[in-house]
């Protein structure tokens, strides 16, 4: 009875385990339409954004300035310091998410290693749990962007980010996140946010079509541009934290569900395990008794 | 050329597009003074200031939101606010606008840089108390 006992003990933790693992499914799930709702929507003001910087940069090429210029534009002719920020979850159980951000980011570290000074910065618990254990020096960590990263907060980031690099203090700027690119398809990158390689100015099509009209600027098109480029970037920084967020729930959401079936598997792999058991006792024990009414004939 | 006749109000913010309506007319902030808009405007792309944003609906009814700088398109018959904060007056509470307004006074101020950044605070902070007063 002891193997049957046993088996039936293992069968009952393989299901509260399913059951746990489908609910997170499902909050996952949840979270993850919200999520996406919330990046498609500031989608619109990174749109709007790139539409107005491809309207200024025909008007300055009209004008016949020498193109756009800022400081943010413009490369540091020394690359000294550079800093890379890992975005990162704060909660497990999510499969190779937070393994293949940081697999990129330490490949970003070591290329940096003995040329520049690099700063690292981590968002997540589990980024900073990572570089603890490697014994990685951090400069700064944050644990506060949750699944709903706010605008203010990102802000206060890309204020600090543009002011250290207009100073000269910072050369460079690279982010390790997850890139949202479909339903199904997302990827681990560094991407080098400052300087600002080119503004983008979406496709060619729609820059063309809008070039027709002529708008009237008020201050003068180069003023504007004093301040957009710093707007979008952080528009590019904001979406940064989206698109991790969204990957995140994604990646639980699949993990989860996989989980929930191998759980599933599991279960009838024990409940057969367990029948097998109990009909082989059940035969031992009929024989013995068999065995027994024999002996006293 | 015939003129389009309605107006189209959108106003974005980085985390969502909180407004989008056909108005009658419109008075917003530039940065060195109010602008106002009717159908018909010719295009323009220009940089806000803080303060009122009002807006007449078709209805005749009126509209007040506070918005804080970003910039403005303006093409064919579409008026696309991009701004970093945009709130009806209505929600704005008087004690929060007086923090901010008390906040933005104890900044120092000792650079030229600092100096531009404490004014335009107060600025912003003033702005919004008085719209909030005014809504309630």
């Amino acid at each position: 009875m002891a193997k049957a006992r046993a088996i039936i003990k293992r069968l009952k933790a393989v299901r509260n385990i399913r059951k746990i693992t489908r609910t997170m499914e499902l909050v996952a799930t949840a979270r993850f339409k919200k999520a996406m709702d919330r990046a498609t929507e500031a989608a619109a003001y990174t749109k709007k954004i790139s539409e107005i910087v491809a309207d200024l940069s025909s008007a300055l090429a009209d004008a016949g300035a020498k193109g756009l210029s800022h400081p943010l534009l413009e490369k540091h002719a020394e690359e000294k310091n550079a800093v890379l920020l890992v975005l990162t979850s704060n909660r497990g159980l999510c499969g190779g998410y937070n393994a293949s951000v940081l697999r990129n980011a330490q490949q970003r570290i070591r290329e940096a290693a003995g040329k520049v000074k690099l700063q690292i910065e981590v968002s997540g618990k589990r980024g900073i749990n990572f570089f603890k254990f490697q014994k990685q020096p951090v400069d700064a960590t944050y644990t506060t962007f949750e699944d709903k990263p706010t605008f203010e907060q990102v802000d206060e980031l890309a204020n600090r980010f543009i002011k250290a690099y207009i100073n000269g203090e910072i050369d460079r700027l690279d982010i390790a996140y997850m890139r949202f690119e479909t339903m199904s398809r997302q990827k681990a990158e560094v991407v080098t946010l400052l300087p600002i390689g080119k503004l983008d100015t979406g496709t060619a099509a729609p820059a063309a079509s809008q070039a027709a009209v002529e708008y009237e600027f008020l201050p003068s098109p180069q003023e504007i541009l004093e301040e957009i480029v710093p707007a979008s970037f952080k528009a590019r920084l904001f979406k940064a934290f989206l698109d991790a967020a969204v990957s995140e729930q994604i990646a639980r959401m699949v993990a989860m569900k996989s989980a929930t079936e191998n759980a599933g598997e599991m279960i009838s792999t024990l409940k057969m395990q367990y029948n097998r058991a109990r009909q082989s006792q059940i035969t031992s024990e009929l024989s013995e008794i068999i065995g027994g009414a024999a002996a006293l004939e | 050329m015939a003129i389009d006749k309605s107006l189209r109000l959108v106003i974005v913010t980085p985390e969502r597009t909180i407004f989008d309506e056909t108005v009658a007319q419109l008075r917003f902030p530039l940065f060195d003074g109010d602008i106002g808009v009717l159908p018909g405007r010719l295009p323009l792309i220009g940089r806000l200031g803080a303060g009122d944003l009002k807006v007449k609906m078709p209805a005749g009814e009126e509209r007040h939101f506070f918005i804080d700088g970003g910039f403005t398109q303006i093409n064919k018959g579409t008026v696309t606010l991009l701004t970093q904060r945009a709130v009806p007056i209505d929600q704005i509470s008087v004690a929060a606008a007086e923090a901010e307004l008390k906040a933005a006074k104890e900044q120092s101020a000792r650079s030229d840089e600092q100096f531009a950044r404490k004014a335009a605070a107060l600025n912003r902070a003033r702005k919004l108390l008085k719209l909030a007063r005014t809504a309630h």
